[in-house]
C-alpha cells in the first residue's frame, strides 16, 4: 500500500514544532501518513495515521548512518514509501541528502510549495529570488521542508496506530559525544523591547562601531544576521535566525538584511518589522511591515544627524 | 592527511535584479558577477589550516565551465598543492548527478584521499545535498554542518556540529569520511591579486565531466522557473533621505520604543 513516510525530528526530549510542516505536506500528498520516531515519551499530538517507533535512542535516531539502517528494515516490513519527509534543518538536510545517496532516491531540498494538480515542488533558488519547480523521475522522492511553509495543512487524525519495532546496533563510523551549550552572553537580545539588526549590507568590520553608536543613541539593543557573524564582526550570541535566537521585540530594525529564510524565522513574529536595504528585491521587504531603499550607512548617518 | 576539497563559482545575486527568460525556462545570469561560493571559502581554509598542522596535501577540485578555473587559482592561493577541474559546459541542477560524477571520477582517477570537504551548500541552488549523497555512495560517514574541528587523529576526528538556537552537539567520526563545512567554522584567510596570479603558475589538470557521467539520468528535473510570490504588506517610505529618516524615528516613537 502506498504512503508517505515522515521522519520526525526530535531533540532532548522534544518533539520540534517544525514536524508540523511536515505533516502539512503529507496532507496534501494524500496517502496514508506514517511517522517513524526513535523511543521516549515525546508530545507528538494526531498528526500521523500510523506512528512506528523505533527501539533507539535519540542520539542513534539521530544519526543518519544509523537511519540508514533504520529506514532499510522499514521498507523490507512496509514496502517504500512515495514520499520521505524531513524537516528543513541541521538533521534533516544532513539526513535528507544521505539517504537520497544511500537508497539511490532523487531529493528535493528546502521544499515550500507542493502544486498536487502538475505534481512538482517549489524550491528556493538564489536566496529566494528565484523558486525552480522540480518533478521528480520515479521515486521515492525525499524531501526536506521549509518550517512553516505547511503546518497550516496538517491535520487532527481521529486515531493514530502506534506500532513498535526493534532497535538497529548502532555504527561505529560515527557516534554522538556530548552536547555543546553556546558560551554566555553579556546582552540577551530576545529579552531587547528595540532591536537595531545589521546584516552583510555594512560591508565592513570597521562600519560596526558607527552603528554601536547609532544603536547607543536609538537606546535599541545591536543584534546581527548570520554572515555578521560568521565574519566575527559580532558575537555569537547576538545572531538573530534559527542557528542563533528567535526574537520578537516591538520593533526589530533591519538595516542591510536581505532576508534568508533561516533569519526570517528568527524575526518574523516582531511586532513591527522596519527593513532598510538598497536592493529593491531584497526578500526581507516581503515579510516587513515598513521598507526603505536606500544606503543603510546614509540613512544611519541621517538618523544621528536629526537625533544631535 | 590528504584531503580533497570541492569548489563551485557561483552567481554572486545578492544585489541583482534576476530575470526568467523564456516563458520559465531559464534565468538570466549574463550580467551577474560570479565569485567563489563562500561556504567553500571557509573548507578550503579549514582543510589547509588541518594540512597545516598535520603534514598532507589539499587538492582543490572544481565541476563546471571553462571559467571555475578561476577558483582553483584561488583555492592554490590559499594553500591547496592541486586544482582539478572536472570540465562541464552544462548545469546540473540534480545534486545526485553531481555527487554521482564525482564518485566517479574519484575512483576512476584513483584520487587519494583521507578526507572529502564539501560546504554545507553552494549559495545558488542552496540544495546542500551534495556531500551527503557523496558520503552514502562511497560508503563512508558523514557530517555536515560541521562548526568546528577539535581533534585530528590517523583514524577519526572529533567534530562539532551546529543545531539550532546556538546548541552545537560534539561527535566523532572515522577516517576516512566526508564533511560539509558550515560558514562561520574559521576567519578564512586574505587572498591578494598577487597570490592568485602567483597560483596561476601552477598548472591545474582538466579533465572532461562526460568522461565520469552516471549511467542513471537525473532523478529530479526543473519543470520551470518562478518568481517568489509578492506578499508585499510593506509600507514603503520614499522621498528624501531627511524626509524618510524623519518619518522612520515618528515611526519608533509611535511605537514607544524611541522617545
Amino acid at each position: 500500500m502506498s504512503y508517505t513516510l515522515i521522519i520526525a525530528e526530535v531533540r532532548r526530549g522534544v518533539f520540534e514544532e517544525r514536524n508540523l510542516d511536515s505533516a502539512g505536506i503529507a496532507a496534501l500528498l494524500g496517502k496514508e501518513a506514517v511517522m517513524l520516531l526513535p523511543d521516549g515519551a515525546y508530545q507528538t499530538g494526531n498528526i500521523a495515521d500510523t506512528i512506528v517507533k523505533v527501539k533507539v535512542g535519540e542520539e542513534v535516531f539521530l544519526n543518519p548512518l544509523n537511519l540508514k539502517n533504520i529506514l532499510e528494515k522499514v521498507f523490507t516490513a512496509r514496502g517504500n514509501p512515495d514520499v520521505i519527509i524531513f524537516t528543513h534543518s541541521s538533521f534533516g538536510m544532513e539526513s535528507a541528502a544521505y539517504t537520497a545517496g544511500a537508497f539511490g532516491f532523487p531529493v528535493v531540498t528546502d521544499v515550500s510549495g507542493y502544486d498536487k494538480e502538475r505534481g512538482v515542488f517549489l524550491k528556493s533558488y538564489y536566496s529566494d529570488k528565484i523558486f525552480g519547480e522540480f518533478k521528480a523521475n520515479g521515486g521515492p522522492v525525499v524531501l526536506s521542508v521549509r518550517s512553516g511553509s505547511f503546518k497550516e495543512f496538517a491535520a487532527e487524525k481521529t486515531a493514530t496506530r502506534v506500532e513498535e519495532i526493534e532497535g538497529v546496533a548502532p555504527v561505529e563510523g560515527r557516534t554522538f559525544v556530548e552536547y555543546v551549550e553556546e558560551e554566555k552572553a553579556d546582552v540577551d537580545i530576545t529579552k531587547a523591547d528595540f532591536l537595531l539588526s545589521v546584516g552583510r549590507g555594512i560591508g565592513n568590520k570597521d562600519e560596526i562601531p558607527a552603528y554601536e553608536d547609532l544603536a547607543g543613541k536609538l537606546k535599541a539593543v545591536l543584534s546581527g544576521s548570520r554572515p555578521v557573524i560568521d565574519k566575527m564582526w559580532l558575537p555569537k550570541p547576538r545572531q538573530v535566525g534559527t542557528s542563533g535566537k528567535t526574537v520578537k521585540p516591538k520593533v526589530y530594525l533591519a538595516m542591510g538584511i536581505s532576508g534568508a529564510f533561516q533569519h526570517i524565522a528568527g524575526m518574523k513574529d516582531s511586532e513591527c518589522i522596519i527593513a532598510v536595504n538598497k536592493d529593491t528585491e531584497a526578500p526581507i521587504f516581503q515579510y516587513a511591515h515598513f521598507g526603505i531603499v536606500a544606503d543603510i550607512h546614509k540613512v544611519r548617518d541621517k538618523l544621528k544627524e536629526i537625533m544631535g | 592527511m590528504n584531503i580533497l576539497v570541492f569548489t563551485k563559482r557561483v552567481a554572486a545575486t545578492q544585489e541583482e535584479e534576476l530575470r526568467i527568460r523564456d516563458e520559465g525556462a531559464s534565468v538570466d545570469l549574463s550580467k551577474v558577477p560570479f565569485k567563489i561560493n563562500d561556504w567553500d571559502n571557509y573548507s578550503i581554509e579549514e582543510a589547509v589550516r588541518i594540512v597545516e598542522k598535520t603534514g598532507g596535501t589539499v587538492t582543490a577540485i572544481s565541476i563546471g565551465d571553462a571559467e571555475s578555473d578561476e577558483v582553483l587559482r584561488r583555492a592554490i592561493a590559499m594553500g591547496a598543492k592541486d586544482g582539478f577541474l572536472v570540465n562541464s559546459e552544462s548545469v546540473f541542477h540534480d545534486p545526485g548527478v553531481r555527487s554521482r560524477l564525482i564518485q566517479n571520477f574519484i575512483q576512476k582517477e584513483n584520487i587519494p584521499f583521507d578526507v572529502i570537504f564539501t560546504g554545507v551548500q553552494s549559495e545558488d541552488d542552496q540544495f546542500g545535498c551534495v556531500g551527503g549523497i557523496l558520503g552514502a555512495v562511497l560508503g563512508l560517514p558523514y557530517s555536515s554542518m560541521v562548526i568546528g574541528i577539535d581533534a585530528v587523529e590517523k583514524d577519526h576526528m572529533i567534530i562539532r556540529r551546529e543545531l539550532e538556537g546556538g546548541l552545537q552537539e560534539r561527535i566523532k567520526i572515522t577516517v576516512p569520511c566526508v564533511l560539509s563545512i558550515q560558514s562561520g567554522i574559521n576567519e578564512p584567510r586574505y587572498v591578494s591579486i598577487m597570490g592568485i596570479r602567483k597560483a596561476s603558475k601552477v598548472e591545474r589538470k582538466v579533465f572532461k565531466a562526460a568522461d565520469y557521467a552516471a549511467e542513471a539520468g537525473p532523478g529530479i528535473e526543473v519543470v520551470q522557473w518562478a518568481y517568489p510570490e509578492k506578499k508585499g504588506v510593506a509600507t514603503m517610505l520614499t522621498g528624501e533621505l531627511d524626509v524618510v529618516c524623519g518619518q522612520l524615528l515618528g515611526i519608533l516613537k509611535e511605537k514607544g520604543v524611541f522617545q
